[in-house]
């Protein structure tokens, strides 16, 4: 990194706010404000999609079209997102690029700046990295390749390994299963594919890294992961944007599928700008002995209504989702877990934390649902809330279904606040207000925070300490 | 009264739309049971046999909606439904009792009182009884009511209850419901308490086709302390759906709540329960805890416990579990004799009883007691 870029990300950090700064639009490809048929040609022409891919956005636009927002139980403020002043797709045409060299010197310096190129050639085995509508660049190092291993651009994947792409696509996640799901089937642009033949074990992550640049803009990555016999591989995401005067969409969704004794790791670290709406849908399928664990923390954003789903399919399958929330001032972290057994011993624990600084809501709003005739299924979920200023909020949604007797679930959630005495106890000792309240607040999520990887640990410690100046006193 | 008070509720009642699938008040309930349309209200009723007496209760006797024996000059009946209001999904059923029962029962007092009601329910249609519990400042108010069936005709009894706690007053209260398996019940109980005040509401399930009960404990003032218990033993056919509200409107309030299900046969049990904080409402400590004890492999448990806090400086929190008896205890147990059912019988009255000893009310405790020994008696 050149010491001018140094500074300004240097500057970015003390103004707490790592992901605001933009670059100038230049699109060769803009497919216009709102949403229709024609929107939905347009994507497919300029991407050159085959027709069964197109038939699929057109099936996906009516089944969105028909969908009613679902404010019977979610936040009234999704009304505000105005789905014709939203653009769909923006691009400038090019290639993702399979070296940094190759990549636009502005795109090159946004991720720059956020650090991604280091990180790279310090430990991950392959990124993608998303402007906009699509990917910038996107890399596997070779030695993976070698073994089959497949990371691509979901548009790829869809083109050049159908054979693989196809039987899964749209199958965890059906296009109907929400309304924001059906609208990201219908204009769905970049994101991955990622294939890991049977046995491979990946050491080091995948990365994607997502941006959104531009006014108005909707993002609707689309992401397919098929781990096959055995395979182990750990993905990991991040995404900013800067502040723009007008809210900004980001709708994915994720589909992760673990064949019989595959783990699949996905991890996602959270910091849209607080005017990014993010309803993103993200589900497993586990089949016999597989894992599949979410990792998820959400900082930035506006809304974000996130409930990261394991549907175990196999028997001994296993789900897990750890959940880190934390919601500012005019932020609502809407986040929570779906756990499905579908056969016998399956297993799915569920750990949530969530923080309340100043006016922010956290929700926590899960579902567990163990059908008839199945045995030995568990399900353990804790939800702990803890609130830092007298007008935070927080709320727990919970629906367990259980039949039958052979099987123990347990819930358990609680609230609470960093206590007077420990704040008094760390000032004592020398700490201001605020640094006993960041580690306070650290020392509540310090356990979830050891199950992301090093160098995401130390970032969110990082982001939470900003994001806890000013919280008191 | 009557008059004036139910044409409008009658007309709000035939505005307002039955409960419908959607409704988030309806999650995973028997909505369709709730539709009650062309169910005629239900005549004159027939006295069943009357059960042994509460020492130093005073003991009123309903069949159906006339009141057929003893008096209280502390309980008043009086013209026409209190209007209860439905705040967890049903008010078009609130409406209905509003504008269709035709009288409420009025009890109130400043000093001890200790009163069993029990309501002998016969004949097919609707049945609306209604009691308001006034317990004026230090108060203490004793209370038994029973619903009992007398025939097996198809009865729908929609009833509504509400206590309003003074300042210091204490009221103990325990409901059960004995009725026949192919009667339905809908329950209302709201309950208001003012500061240092003290409410331990308790109800027993044991009968009904269906029931839907919604409970809702207003905690407004400083001190105060409102406890909620539950014990429901369905068997096949039966199900039961309550949900209840804490909402915490003042400072340093307490509630609890403590709801155990028993599922036998084919069961069902829905249990959608919420404490609301209030913004401002610091000090507040709330619990909530809901267990289902799962005896057949046919059984269906569903669970949404849930929070939303609204201030800071609060302990809140709720547990939810499912589980059946544990092969350890059943061990232990027949390791001293006692046979696998036996065992399986008695930890699972010992789970109930969990809940009753809440009551710590030495007559309330066993009459609860035998209600539950009763309703085992009858399951495999």
């Amino acid at each position: 990194m050149n010491s001018e870029t140094a500074t300004v990300k240097q500057v970015a950090l003390e103004k707490d706010d790592v992901g605001n700064f933009s670059f100038p639009e230049s699109h060769k490809f803009d497919a216009g404000y709102g949403l229709t048929k024609d929107t939905i040609d347009y994507i497919s022409k300029v991407k050159d999609e085959p027709a069964w891919v197109n038939e699929f956005r057109h099936r996906a636009l009516k089944t969105f079209e028909s969908k009613p927002m679902p404010t019977n139980w979610a936040t009234k403020d999704l009304e505000n997102i105005d789905f014709d002043k939203i653009r769909y797709y923006l691009s400038d045409g090019a290639q993702p690029k399979r070296s940094w060299d190759d990549v636009p010197p502005e795109v090159l310096e946004t991720f720059d700046r956020l650090g991604v190129p280091e990180q790279e050639r310090a430990f991950l085995a392959g990124v993608e990295a998303q402007y906009d509508s699509e990917a910038a660049y996107s890399n596997v190092k070779e030695a993976l390749a070698d073994e089959g291993v497949i990371f691509v651009t979901c548009s790829e994947g869809l083109k050049e390994h159908e054979e693989i792409f196809r039987p899964w696509f749209g199958k965890v996640i059906p296009t109907g299963d929400n309304k924001f799901s059906a609208l990201n089937s219908a204009v769905m642009s970049g994101g991955s594919f990622i294939y890991i033949p049977p046995g491979v074990k990946v050491k080091h992550p995948l990365q994607a890294y997502f941006r959104i640049n531009s006014e108005n803009f909707g993002q609707f990555e689309r992401t397919l992961i098929i781990a096959d016999e055995g395979s182990e591989v750990m993905y990991m995401e991040g995404c900013t944007a800067p502040k723009f005067e007008t809210a900004t969409l980001h709708s994915a969704v994720v589909e992760l599928v673990a064949m019989k004794g595959a783990k699949i790791q996905y991890i996602t670290v959270q910091n849209w700008s607080s005017n990014v709406f993010n309803l993103v849908t993200k589900r497993g399928l586990a089949h016999e002995d597989a894992e599949i664990r979410w990792i998820d923390c959400n900082i930035g954003s506006r809304l974000t209504m996130k409930y990261p789903g394991v549907v175990m399919k196999g028997e001994r399958a296993r789900g897990e989702v750890i959940s880190i929330a934390l919601a500012n001032d005019g932020q609502h972290q809407d986040t929570g877990a779906k756990m499905i057994h579908a056969a016998n011993n399956t297993t799915s624990n569920v750990i949530s934390k969530s923080i309340s600084v100043g006016e922010g809501r956290s929700t926590y709003r899960g579902q567990v649902h163990i059908p008839k005739h199945l045995k030995g299924c568990k399900n353990n979920t804790e939800c702990d809330a803890l609130l830092i200023n007298t007008n935070s909020r927080t709320d727990t949604y919970p629906a367990i279904s259980v039949k039958g007797n052979q099987h123990v679930t347990q819930h358990e959630a609680s609230v609470s606040q960093v206590s007077e005495e420990m704040l008094f106890y760390m000032q004592q000792r020398g700490l201001s207000e605020t640094q006993a309240m960041s580690l306070a607040v650290n020392g509540f999520i310090n356990d979830l925070v050891e199950e992301f990887p090093m160098e995401y640990s130390v970032e969110l410690k990082r982001l939470i300490d900003l994001e806890m100046e000013g919280s008191v006193g | 009264m009557s008059a004036t008070f139910a044409s409008p509720a009658l007309k709000e009642f035939e505005e307002l739309d039955w409960p419908v699938r959607t409704e988030e008040n309806w999650r995973f309930g028997s909505w369709k049971e709730a539709n009650l349309s062309g169910l005629e209200t239900v005549g004159a009723g027939t006295i069943g046999e009357l059960p042994e007496p509460l020492e130093g209760f005073t003991r009123l006797v309903f069949a159906n909606r006339e009141l057929v024996s003893g008096s209280s000059e502390s309980a008043e009946l009086v013209e026409g439904s209190f209007g209860p209001t439905s705040r967890l999904g049903s008010p078009k059923l609130a409406a209905l009792h509003t504008a269709k029962s035709k009288h409420t029962l009025h009890v109130r007092s400043a000093t001890d009182l200790s009163l069993e009601l029990i309501y002998f329910v016969s004949g097919e249609g609707l049945f609306l009884p209604g009691v308001v519990i006034e317990a004026e400042a230090g108060a203490n108010i004793r209370l038994v009511k029973r619903f009992i069936s007398v025939d097996d005709s198809a009865a729908v009894v929609l009833t509504a209850t509400d206590v309003r706690a003074a300042e210091n007053a204490k009221v103990t209260c325990l409901v059960t419901q004995e009725l026949n398996h192919r009667s339905k019940l809908i329950r209302f109980a709201d309950s208001t308490l003012q500061a240092s005040s003290h409410t331990k509401l308790a109800v027993v399930h044991t009968g009904a086709k269906w029931v839907r009960e919604e409970t809702y404990s207003t905690v407004d003032g400083s001190d105060a302390k409102s406890e909620i218990l539950s014990v429901a033993l369905p068997d096949t056919g039966q199900e039961y759906d309550q949900r209840t509200f804490q909402h915490h409107g003042a400072r340093n309030t307490y509630s609890d709540l403590l709801f155990k299900n028993t599922l036998f046969g084919k069961a069902t049990t829905i249990f959608s329960g919420l404490i609301f904080v209030d913004e401002g409402a610091h000090g507040t400590d709330a619990y909530q805890t809901c267990r289902n004890l799962m005896m057949t492999d046919e059984c269906e448990a569903h669970s949404m416990p849930g929070l939303e806090i609204n201030a800071d400086d609060v302990k809140c929190s709720h547990g939810s579990t499912s589980s059946r008896v544990s092969d350890e205890e059943i061990f232990y147990l027949m390791a001293r004799g006692i046979t696998a059912k036996d065992a399986r019988s008695l930890v699972a009255q010992g789970f109930s009883i969990e809940a009753i000893e809440r009551l710590e009310d030495g007559q309330l405790e066993t009459l609860a007691i035998e209600v539950v020994a009763r309703k085992f008696a009858t399951v495999e």
